[in-house]
Parts: structure tokens; sequence; C-alpha cells
């Protein structure tokens, strides 16, 4: 196999917008997107020399897109707990005096498998993260979307597994009802 | 052995639900696994919120990836590609 060699005047042709976009799942703030990806491609144009072509390109300068997005989440850490007297963040799922959920959950009359491939309901969840709190946010990104384990979260987040666990599960339901709500006004 | 398995049959709703989300996170002990999977045999409502966590979670999980087919009308200003293209001529 020919091994791979990097050309930086075609970086931003090539990738800008799918590193954009890849951020922007991530970081929410269109203008930390663009600081990232920049900030991608200048520490690539300094460290070219460590680039040994094994991999491609592509996945060279998304490996340290990945690092620059983790360092985005760290900057802003500060230790994480839940807020009681924050209404946002309350568990948006009761149940009812007959022990049943509330709202009751509606099917989406879809089988899990093929959620995935759904561009639509991927996009909808796109703009439900949006819409979350920032900390649900975040940690739903890290432990979802990046894919980290919950103990790495709570290490390098100075947060507690109880604490991270409510939050996840808050935030799930969030995205949940605005999916179910969005997803069915589509029907 | 009868108690336990009637403490098994009477789980409420409130009393999985949490076990759902948690079965997300990581394997569940068998003991919980086997309640989920009883409840979630005989009620319809917490199946339908089971499946939902489940989409949720493979939807993140392909919106993490490097092609993934989302936001694709956005895209980066053309003034901050320019910006970089012209750093990157100057310094390469």
């Amino acid at each position: 196999m020919s091994k791979e060699i990097l050309d930086p005047q075609n970086w931003v042709d090539l990738y800008a917008d799918m590193m954009y976009r890849f951020s922007l799942v991530r970081v929410k703030d269109p203008e930390a997107a663009d600081e990232l990806v920049q900030a991608t491609f200048f520490a690539a144009l300094k460290s070219q020399h460590t680039f040994a072509g094994k991999s491609s390109e592509k996945t060279w300068l998304f490996g340290i897109l990945k690092h620059k997005i983790m360092d985005y989440f760290r900057s802003s850490k500060k230790h994480i707990s839940i807020d009681p007297t924050s209404n946002e963040e309350t568990d948006r799922i009761q149940f009812d005096s007959n022990g049943h959920m509330n709202p009751k959950p509606i099917s989406w009359n879809m089988a899990p498998e093929k959620a995935a491939e759904n561009s639509e309901l991927a996009q909808i969840l796109t703009s439900c993260l949006e819409g979350l709190p920032e900390k649900f946010r975040k940690l739903f990104v890290l432990k979802e979307i990046e894919g980290m384990s919950s103990e790495n979260i709570c290490n390098e987040f100075d947060i507690k597994p109880t604490n991270l666990w409510v939050i996840l599960h808050r935030a799930r339901n969030q995205l949940k009802l605005c999916m179910e709500s969005n997803w069915l006004n589509t029907k | 052995m009868f108690d336990g398995m009637m403490k098994t049959l009477k789980m409420t709703c409130k009393d999985v639900y949490p076990l759902i989300s948690e079965s997300q996170d990581h394997p569940l002990p068998l003991c919980d696994k086997t309640r989920l999977k009883m409840h979630l045999a005989i009620c319809g409502l917490c199946e339908i919120y089971n499946k939902q966590l489940d989409m949720i979670c493979k939807l993140a999980q392909s919106l993490g990836k490097e092609e993934a087919k989302v936001r694709e009308d956005t895209s980066m200003k053309p003034e901050v590609k320019e910006k970089i293209k012209k750093w990157i001529a100057e310094k390469s």
C-alpha cells in the first residue's frame, strides 16, 4: 500500500465543512466550532512531521479535532452537580397515582435498528440536543456521542457517579419527549 | 421463593423505569435484568419507552460519526475558510 501524504493546500476545501459539522454537533456554538476547526488546521500544519502516513489524511485530521474538542470540554469544566431548584433540570417524566408514566409514551412506529439510518430522526435529535440545559447536553454528548465510559467522565469532569446517572437519565427523558412531539408532528 | 416471585411480578412501572435508563449505561445485574424483561413482556408502555431510549442511543452513536448525515445544510462561513486558506498558504 502506498504511503499517505499530506496536502495542506486542499485541507479547507476537502474537510472544513465536514469538520465544522462534526464540531457543531458536539459544541453547539458556531463560533466555538469555527475556532475548533481553525485550531485543528493550525496544529496539524505545525505537526506535519509527526504524520506517519499510516492512516489517511482525513483520519489524522479528525484525530486532532477530537483532541481539540475534548480540550474545549475540559476548559469549561467546573464541578457538575444537580441543582434541585432549577426547573429545567427536573425529571420531565412523572408517574400518576395509578403508577403509570405521565405523559404516556407514544410509539414512534419504528424498529430501533432502523432509527440510526433515519436522517429525519437524526435531524430532530440534533435540534432537541440543542435545547437541553448545557450541563445535560455536555454529559450526554460525552457519553452517547463520544462514547466515553461513565468512569472516565466522572474522573475527568469531577462529577459523582450518581449525579452523572441522574443527569443522563433526565437528559434522555427530555430528549425523548422533545423527539416524540417533533417526530409525531411530522407524521 | 414464592415471596421472591411475587416481588418480581409486582414490579410497577415506577420501579422498572430507572432500570430501563440504567440498562443504557451498563449491563444490569442478572436479577434486575430478569425483572426488567418480565415487566417489559407484560407492559406495553414501558416497552415503548425502552425502545425509545434504545433509538436515542443508537441515533446518538450514528451522530458521532465523521460523516453523519446531519446539518448538511450547514457549512463554515466562506470568510473563515478564506482566512484559514491564506494562513495555510503562508505557513506551508
